[in-house]
């Protein structure tokens, strides 16, 4: 049930139709596993908060530094030397104190990435290398998860949404692995893709629209312009090569 | 069978900064081939030392994945190629 401060807050959404009380009463209720809060976590998180997601469990392992500042706009200079987790949870709690802002300070491994995202209803890839990412595709399938990607490198930015059994899985279309030390980005990439991951967490929790699934979207900022590329899933995909489902589907 | 390959940001350095480059063939391995004639060092960029597409490398035939046997694909005149190297920033 949504508070008398809540329909304020959210009155400007709650009008869009598909969205209504009852859209924004799911996204009171949806809890949202973030790993990252970088570039893309610190755009997902805040726009998620400020939608009203209910639970935000956002996990990073780094401290921030000044060369975060060009990109990661959740930090700013005086968090310089903190936990990105502590900083991120500070200002989120400012923006919307309604939503639960769960702070984790750990790597993720193959270890405790299990254990990291029980409970939660959908994974955002927010991280910066692709063993991480590998380890969130695979652990979303194995958990029926859903996950939202995103990465970015310079000016270009690349997204897509996972339903596991269903749709092609990171896995399907990504199947090297380089090891991206320092890459160069502009601040503006992860905002473009941070709100296209929100964007698709929201329809995803509130069930409208069309999902970004299927389909590489790659943008491109230098020319700006946005390419779609459209995906199957890998029979033999190492990750979700042996689920049955409806295969290709869209929502 | 004219096939316009669109190259990669990555590597377009390696061809003169074109970002299209125009070839001839009636493959995707032809076309990329072909790539490789006029600009040689892309090859290093497109395939791995076993002549399979470099796995950093996606292949896109007017936008649909061309994976797997992507060298085998045909294609027609007219058809559009893209190279899509893997990006892992956040």
């Amino acid at each position: 049930m949504l508070t008398r401060d809540e329909l304020e807050r959210y009155d400007r959404q709650i009008l869009i139709k598909g969205i209504g009380e009852e859209g924004q009463e799911k996204l009171k209720q949806a809890k949202v596993f973030i790993a990252g809060a970088g570039g893309l976590g610190s755009v997902t998180t805040t726009y998620l908060t400020a939608a009203g997601v209910g639970v935000i469990r956002v996990v990073d392992h780094d401290r921030v530094e000044l060369s975060n500042l060009n990109r990661q706009v959740l930090h700013w200079n005086e968090d310089i030397g903190k936990k990105k987790v502590d900083s991120a949870t500070e200002k989120l709690k400012r923006l919307n104190p309604r939503v639960k802002v769960e702070a984790i300070e750990e790597m993720i491994t193959e270890v405790n990435i299990s254990q990291l995202v029980a409970g939660f209803d959908l994974i955002v890839d927010a991280m910066d290398n692709l063993p991480a990412r590998y380890l969130l595709n695979k652990v979303a399938i194995e958990r029926n998860i859903p996950f939202f990607h995103g990465a970015v490198h310079g000016f270009e930015g690349r997204a897509m949404t996972i339903i596991p059994g269903e749709t092609a899985c990171l896995r399907c279309v990504y199947r090297g692995a380089i090891v991206e030390g320092k890459f160069p980005v502009i601040g503006v990439t992860p905002g473009v893709i941070g709100c296209i991951q929100a964007t698709e967490v929201i329809k995803y929790i509130v069930g409208i629209g069309q999902l970004l699934t299927n389909r590489l979207l790659i943008y491109d900022g230098l020319n700006m312009k946005f390419t779609e590329f459209r995906l199957k899933r890998d029979p033999n995909c190492e990750h979700c090569g042996n689920l049955r489902g409806k295969e290709n589907s869209e929502r | 069978m004219s096939v316009k390959i669109n190259i990669h940001p990555f590597f377009s350095h390696l061809t003169n900064d074109q970002a299209v480059v125009e070839v001839n063939g009636s493959t995707v391995g032809q076309c990329l081939e072909q790539l490789v004639a006029q600009f040689p060092e892309v090859r290093n960029w497109l395939f791995e030392k076993d002549g399979k597409v470099n796995r950093l490398v996606d292949i896109y035939v007017n936008g649909e994945s061309a994976y797997p046997d992507e060298l085998a694909k045909p294609v027609k005149d007219g058809d559009e190629l893209h190279t899509v190297v893997i990006i892992a920033g956040g």
